[in-house]
Order: structure tokens, then C-alpha cells, then sequence
């Protein structure tokens, strides 16, 4: 197995060379079987990383401790499930997966567009492959899966415990879809900036696949969130840690790009915002790569570290300034074709959108980098923390959800008084009523009372626009359900993005609510003995043990009452792991929790004495289940929108936007 | 038309300026000193009451964890040792001989009063060190 493995990496970094020569030489020279014979080649290179990715998979399920990799990310006592995601847990397993999944996204490209674009193609296959190349490379010379030791150790150093964990498993995975995602779309721009084809295909291709990326950046995003939340027993779900920066950034970028795209589609206006924007994005994907896997910054989960930093920056350096030079080199065919009208417009809430979102990233860029700089400027390493993030991006996303209610519903060109009236009159009721409600409730925290106002004004202008479009419908004889559905599932682009919207706005409430209104409290109790907690009251029942093959387990036994009445018996605990390997985690807590639509109570033994009593930490974390549910949501909304239309739809929306759209290919 | 242009212009520019100055600010007041224990030492008596950051190894044996959760230990660089006193989350991978980070306020009693604690366990992953001692412990 590990000789094929090894051959399969070699022979798919010699194919990837290939294909970027192939396809560059068949298009140049109008020899199309060279292209056609690039396109063969990606599918071939992805067959091979199948093989590789399974000769892998295949050595750490029967734990070949020969192979490196398998000794320092298995052990005996590990369940075959996590044999099987430890594929993810170390440097070259993971680094075999994204080449592994760009396999995926080549030859789907491939296949999807094998008779159409011509032109533009084999510059996309070839940006494609050079990325290909780096990363096979990598995996080929430098951090190889399949080195072998010159001995089989009789135990492997196992897993570590707090990666045992079920969203810990597939985490990595949406994350890795979501940033090797990324370099599609920015494979169809450099492709259009290599070949001039600058028209309208490279951005219907982009469009497409940003937002797939998109949409898995932002479930592997909530994923680790709450995979911290309920494995690292501190009661959070974001701690602004470079790792999780390392995500956001793209994310932030990718989300300018996506509706900045919309205007290039619609109007042909912002080609060279979109175009750096989408080079922006790919940048803080390697970067976010960069970052994780080479531990340059201290960081609480830095996985791995190794030597390829250098190797990254030298690529990350390379990609920035080829791609800005050939921006550049095709700058007069990026220009505008219609221009802004008013600064009360759509247009203008997409640019103001799209600088705050590249303001966000920036911020954090910044702070995630800046441990770095000072020492290369300053000579004193210097950190900003978490305060730093908040004050600077809790503004920006204030803005941002303002927007997010303004700029749908806002008219192109220019918003006349009367339309602002019509449109936003329910809305600013709402919202204004939010602040009053809330306000006699007794909440004075004004972050929070204008964050939730503002949710409410966005749902407002949401609710508006599905009841004005079902009402129009319906005023042609249809029921209110089908105007409903067939509103939507005609224009799924932008209903899927309302709903989308209305996922983000259940975050909002869910994160504004939980790390503004958190209750904590911390006990050292005796059996018997209990703790309060607003309504909440807790009995400590007792310590109970327990060994497994695994681990000794230490549990608190602990009866919940809830204004005096039992509901629940809650158990955190504290397990000492007794495999040697895993044994660097000295006690690791898992905590227990009762989670509802109103609030968490957050339950961690934070240690345990020889007398029989406890210290337990207890936190009411409040409305932290909307960010999961709006996590569910977004994703809907998502999937609505990519949802691939009918033929005989498709058809009828051509000839209904046709005349748009052909005045825009004409001038293209 | 220029009017419009420069509407956009000036809309843009306090977008910027506002997101500089947040930046600008949130650094100013959050940034922290990440110094290692000799660092610290040398900054003696200028550092006294100051937030900072410091790594360390923990120096085995002198984890002492009292009744109420809270934490005593030494951190060391190897030359220099100093008492850090902890209350809060104890990470799950503290331990002794691990290398620690604390970010709080060191008193004038020479004592480090850490608010946050983290510990970092490099060597887990990537070091292939152990298992040569793994075949040695097992022949």
C-alpha cells in the first residue's frame, strides 16, 4: 500500500506539470487535442489521489505503525472511525486531502464545461494546476504521508483527546471543502486575466463557486464554533484565536465577492474591484493555510508545526504578485461599463458593503499578524487580543446588519423619497419598537439594544418582501402557499439570499445574547450542597468513577431545579486518558449541558478533591442554540440559491432578462 | 456627475478613516506585551503593574491547587522562575513541564497574577522523538 500510495503522489505531481504545459500549449497553438488531452489528465491526477487517499486511509485503519504518519496519529486503542479522520489530524494526511479534494473541483470543472468556453478553459485548467503542483509538491518531497520509520514501533502516540469528538471529525473536512473551494473561482478569474476573455462567463463560473466555497467556509466555521463550545470547557464558541482567524478572513472576503458579483452580472460595473477581490480571497485562503499549518503564531491549537513555512510565503509571495501583475497588464479591458448614479442606490449599499467586509478583514489580518510585525518593526513582540477584535469589528458588523436591511430592498440607481417610504416604513416601526420593548424590559447594554433592533429591522424588511411578492401571486388567482413556493422557486437566487439573511440575523440575536449576557458562577461544594444560579439551582449529588478501556473517568453527580422544581441531572466530567500517548492531556473535562431555545446552563468540573467535594463552574449562556439554528438556516438558504432550475425555466427567465443581458454581452 | 463622484469619494473615505481609527485604537488600548520570564525579570521595576503576556515552562512539582479552584505555580525559562497565581479555566493540557502562557498583572510582591492561562503542547504532533523512545521502552 505505501509504495502505491507513494507512486500515485509522485505520478500525480508529474501529470499536474503536464496538464499546465498541455493546456497552455493547446490553447496558444489551437491544438486542441493537447487541451482535450490536459482535461483527460486532471481526471487521471484525481484517480490518483484517490488511490493515494485510500492507500492511506487504508494503512490507518490496520495501523501500519512502519508508516510515520499512522505512528504519530494512531494507536491501538483508537476506534476505527477516528483511524479513519486522523486522516485530517496531522500535517501530511491533511495536506493529501486538499490536493485530494482540488482533484475533485478539477475534474468537475473539467467535466461540467468539456464543450463550452473554449477560450477561457485551459487558463483555468492551468492556474488550476499550478496550484496542484505546490501542494502535490509539498506532499511529494517535503511532508510526505507514506515516509516510512526505519523500525515499527509496537504503539502509535494515538489521538489527541480533545480531536475525539464527532464535530471534531467532520470540521476539518467543511473547512478544507470551503478553503480549497476557494481556489476555483480565482482559477475562472485568472483564467479570464490569462486569456482576456474578461466577458461575462469567468464571473457566471465564479459566481457559482464562491458561493459554494462560501457555504462550506461558513458551516466549518460554525462546526468549530461549536465544537470549542462544547470541548473546550471555557463556555465559549469564538475566542478570535489565530486558527479561527485563519478561516475568518477568507470567509469576510468571499462574502464581499459574492455580492459584489451580483453588480458585475446585473450593471457591468466594479470588473477590476471583482477581479482583485477574488485574488484577495485566494490570498487569505493560503494565508489562512499558512497559518494553521505552520505555527508561526502562537496559537492555543497550532496543530502542526513544521518547516514548509518558508515554502508558503515563497508561494503566497509568487500567487499576489503574478496575479496583481496580470491585473494590471489587462487593466483597460476591466473597464466599467455604466457608472453610479446616486449614493442612495443599491449600487451603493454593495459598496459600502463590500469596503466594511474588507475593512473586517483587514482589522483582523491585521491583528492576527501583528504579534509578527511589531517583532519585525519594534523588535517586542506584541499582541492584541480578543478586545482588540471586538471593538474594532463589533461596529462593522452593526453597520453591516444595517445593510443587510437596506441594500435589498433599496432601489437601483436612485432611491426616490417616496420609494425609501414605501419600502422601509414597517421595518424602522419594528425596529424602533425593538428599542422601546427592550428598553422597558430593563435591558441597558446599547451594543445589544441596537444589535437587536436592527434584527428586528432586517426581518421586517425580509417579511415585507415575501408578503409583497406572494401578494402580487396571489392577485393572480394563485393560494397563498403556491404564490409562496413558486415565488420562491422562481426567483431562487434571491429569495435563497433572504433567507440566507434571516440565518445571519438568528446568529446575531444568538451571539449578541451570549457574550453580552452571560451569568457565571463558581462553587466549591460538599455532597449535599448546592449552588444558585438565577433560577437555576444545583444539588451536588456527589463523585462517581469509572474506568473504560480508554480512560478513567471522574463524574459530579449533579440534580438541576429550575425555580425549586427538578428537571434534569446533569453529569460534567474530568477523564484521565490511560494510553502513554494521550497522556500530554492531564485531565480532560467534558462538560455537561442542558441546552434550550432560551439558554444554556454550561456545567464544568473544574476539579475534585479526596474529600469528596467539588469546584463546579456553571454558566447560563443565553439564546446560544439560534446561532445553531441560524447556522441551519443560512445553509437552507444557500442551497436555495444554488438549486440548479429547470430546463424549461431557465428558458423562460432567459427571454425575460434577455434584453438586459444581451445589451451587457454586447458590450463585453 | 462629478458631484456624484465625489459623494462616493468622501462616503468612502469616512468608511476608511472610521475603520483605521478603530483599528488604530482597539490596538492602542488592548495591545500586550508578550515577553518570555527573563524578559520580565530584566523589566524589573518598570513592568510592575502592567498588563503582559509571559511563556515559561512550568516547573514540575510546584503546581499547588487550592480548595476554590484557583492556581499556584512557577513558570521558568530555564535561568529565571517566578510565581504566577491563577484563577479560572484550567486548560486540559496543564500540566507540569508544559510550556505555559499567562497574560495578567505582575505585582510588586513579584508575584504574577494571571487572568488567562494557556498551555501549548508543540511537541504532540509532529515530533517523531517519542517514538524512538516508545521502540526503546518496548525492545
Amino acid at each position: 500500500m505505501v509504495e502505491t500510495g507513494s507512486i500515485s503522489i509522485l505520478l500525480s505531481f508529474v501529470i499536474s506539470i503536464y496538464i499546465l504545459f498541455a493546456s497552455i500549449y493547446g490553447v496558444k497553438s489551437r491544438k486542441w487535442d493537447f487541451v482535450r488531452s490536459a482535461e483527460n489528465a486532471a481526471i487521471a491526477v484525481f484517480v490518483l489521489l484517490l488511490i493515494a487517499t485510500i492507500a492511506l486511509v487504508h494503512s490507518l485503519i490496520n495501523l501500519d505503525f512502519n508508516l510515520k504518519y499512522v505512528a504519530l496519529n494512531t494507536s491501538t486503542d483508537l476506534a476505527t472511525i477516528y483511524r479513519f479522520t486522523s486522516l485530517w489530524a496531522g500535517q501530511a494526511g491533511s495536506l493529501l486531502l486538499w490536493c485530494l479534494v482540488l482533484s475533485i473541483y478539477t475534474a468537475i470543472v473539467v467535466l461540467q464545461s468539456r464543450n463550452k468556453d473554449r477560450d477561457l478553459m485551459p487558463y483555468v485548467l492551468a492556474t488550476l494546476s499550478v496550484v496542484s503542483i505546490f501542494f502535490i509538491g509539498i506532499i511529494a518531497f517535503v511532508e510526505n504521508p507514506f515516509e516510512t520509520l526505519p523500525f515499527t514501533p509496537k504503539e502509535g502516540r494515538g489521538l489527541n483527546p480533545i480531536l475525539q469528538n464527532g464535530y471534531m471529525a467532520i470540521h476539518p473536512l467543511t473547512l478544507y471543502f470551503g478553503y480549497v473551494g476557494v481556489t476555483v473561482p480565482f482559477a475562472f478569474g485568472m483564467g479570464a486575466l490569462l486569456s482576456g476573455k474578461l466577458g461575462d462567463a469567468w464571473i457566471k463560473y465564479s459566481r457559482k463557486w464562491a458561493l459554494f466555497a462560501w457555504t462550506f467556509l461558513s458551516i466549518g466555521l460554525l462546526l468549530g464554533a461549536r465544537w470549542a463550545y462544547l470541548e473546550l470547557g471555557w463556555g465559549g464558541y469564538w475566542a478570535w484565536d489565530p486558527v479561527e482567524n485563519a478561516a475568518f478572513m477568507p470567509w469576510l472576503a468571499a462574502t464581499a465577492f459574492i455580492h459584489s458579483v451580483m453588480i458585475q452580472e446585473k450593471k457591468g460595473m466594479l470588473k477590476k474591484w471583482n477581479m482583485s477581490l477574488i485574488i484577495i480571497t485566494f490570498f487569505l485562503s493560503i494565508f489562512g493555510t499558512f497559518i494553521t499549518r505552520s505555527g508561526i503564531i502562537s496559537s492555543v491549537h497550532s496543530f502542526a508545526q513544521s518547516d514548509i513555512g518558508p515554502m508558503f510565503l515563497g508561494f503566497i509571495a509568487f500567487i499576489l504578485l503574478f496575479s496583481f501583475a496580470m491585473f494590471i497588464y489587462r487593466l483597460k479591458d476591466l473597464e466599467t461599463e455604466d457608472s453610479f448614479d446616486s449614493i442612495l442606490s443599491r449600487e451603493s449599499a454593495f459598496i459600502f458593503n463590500n469596503l466594511l467586509f474588507l475593512g473586517a478583514a483587514f482589522a483582523v489580518f491585521l491583528g492576527t499578524i501583528f504579534p509578527i510585525l511589531s517583532e519585525a518593526v519594534t523588535g517586542d513582540k506584541i499582541l492584541v487580543g480578543p478586545p482588540y477584535f471586538n471593538r474594532v469589528n463589533v461596529p462593522i458588523a452593526l453597520v453591516l446588519i444595517l445593510l443587510m436591511g437596506v441594500g435589498p430592498i433599496i432601489s437601483w440607481r436612485k432611491a426616490s423619497f417616496k420609494n425609501l417610504i414605501r419600502n422601509f416604513i414597517y421595518p424602522t416601526i419594528l425596529g424602533v419598537l425593538t428599542i422601546i420593548v427592550l428598553l422597558i424590559l430593563g435591558m441597558r447594554d446599547v451594543v445589544a439594544i441596537i444589535s437587536f433592533a436592527l434584527c428586528a429591522f432586517v426581518t421586517g424588511t425580509v417579511f415585507t418582501e415575501f408578503i409583497r411578492g406572494t401578494r402580487v401571486r396571489m392577485k393572480r388567482g394563485e393560494n397563498p402557499i403556491a404564490a409562496f413556493m413558486k415565488l420562491v422557486s422562481r426567483n431562487k437566487r434571491r429569495y435563497g439570499g433572504y433567507i440566507v439573511h434571516m440565518g445571519v440575523v438568528l446568529i446575531v440575536i444568538g451571539v449578541t445574547a451570549s457574550s453580552v449576557f452571560v451569568t457565571e458562577k463558581q462553587s466549591t461544594l460538599n455532597a449535599g450542597e448546592s449552588m444558585e444560579l438565577r433560577d437555576y439551582s444545583l444539588r451536588f449529588d456527589g463523585i462517581e468513577q469509572y474506568t473504560t478501556d480508554a480512560k478513567n473517568a471522574t463524574i459530579a453527580n449533579i440534580t438541576l431545579f429550575a425555580s425549586g422544581k427538578e428537571i434534569d441531572q446533569i453529569r460534567p466530567e474530568k477523564n484521565i486518558y490511560k494510553y502513554e500517548g494521550n497522556r500530554e492531556i492531564n485531565q480532560e473535562t467534558e462538560v455537561a449541558l442542558r441546552s434550550t431555545f432560551k439558554d444554556d446552563l454550561y456545567i464544568i468540573l473544574s476539579s475534585f478533591n479526596p474529600d469528596g467535594s467539588a469546584t463546579i463552574r456553571a454558566m447560563i449562556n443565553p439564546l446560544v442554540n439560534w446561532i445553531w439554528a441560524g447556522g441551519l438556516l443560512l445553509v437552507i438558504g444557500a442551497i436555495v440559491t444554488m438549486w440548479p432550475s429547470g430546463k424549461k425555466i431557465t428558458e423562460t427567465a432567459f427571454v425575460r432578462y434577455s434584453v438586459g443581458e444581451k445589451d451587457a454581452a454586447i458590450r463585453a | 456627475m462629478l458631484k456624484g463622484k465625489m459623494k462616493f469619494i468622501i462616503a468612502i473615505a469616512i468608511i476608511a478613516l472610521t475603520v483605521s481609527y478603530l483599528v488604530y485604537g482597539g490596538v492602542k488600548d488592548t495591545m500586550v506585551y508578550y515577553l518570555t520570564v527573563e524578559e520580565l525579570r530584566a523589566q524589573v521595576p518598570d513592568v510592575y503593574d502592567s498588563r503582559v503576556r509571559v511563556s515559561g515552562i512550568v516547573v514540575p512539582g510546584t503546581i499547588v491547587k487550592e480548595n476554590d479552584g484557583s492556581l499556584e505555580f512557577q513558570i521558568s525559562d530555564g535561568a529565571q522562575t517566578i510565581d504566577v497565581q491563577y484563577e479560572g479555566i484550567i486548560p486540559d493540557i496543564f500540566a507540569d513541564d508544559v510550556e505555559a502562557v499567562v497574560e495578567g498583572v505582575y505585582a510588586k510582591n513579584d508575584v504574577f497574577e494571571a487572568d488567562t492561562l494557556l498551555a501549548k503542547c508543540p511537541t504532540k504532533y509532529e515530533d517523531a522523538e517519542s517514538l524512538y523512545e516508545n521502540k526503546e521502552a518496548s525492545y
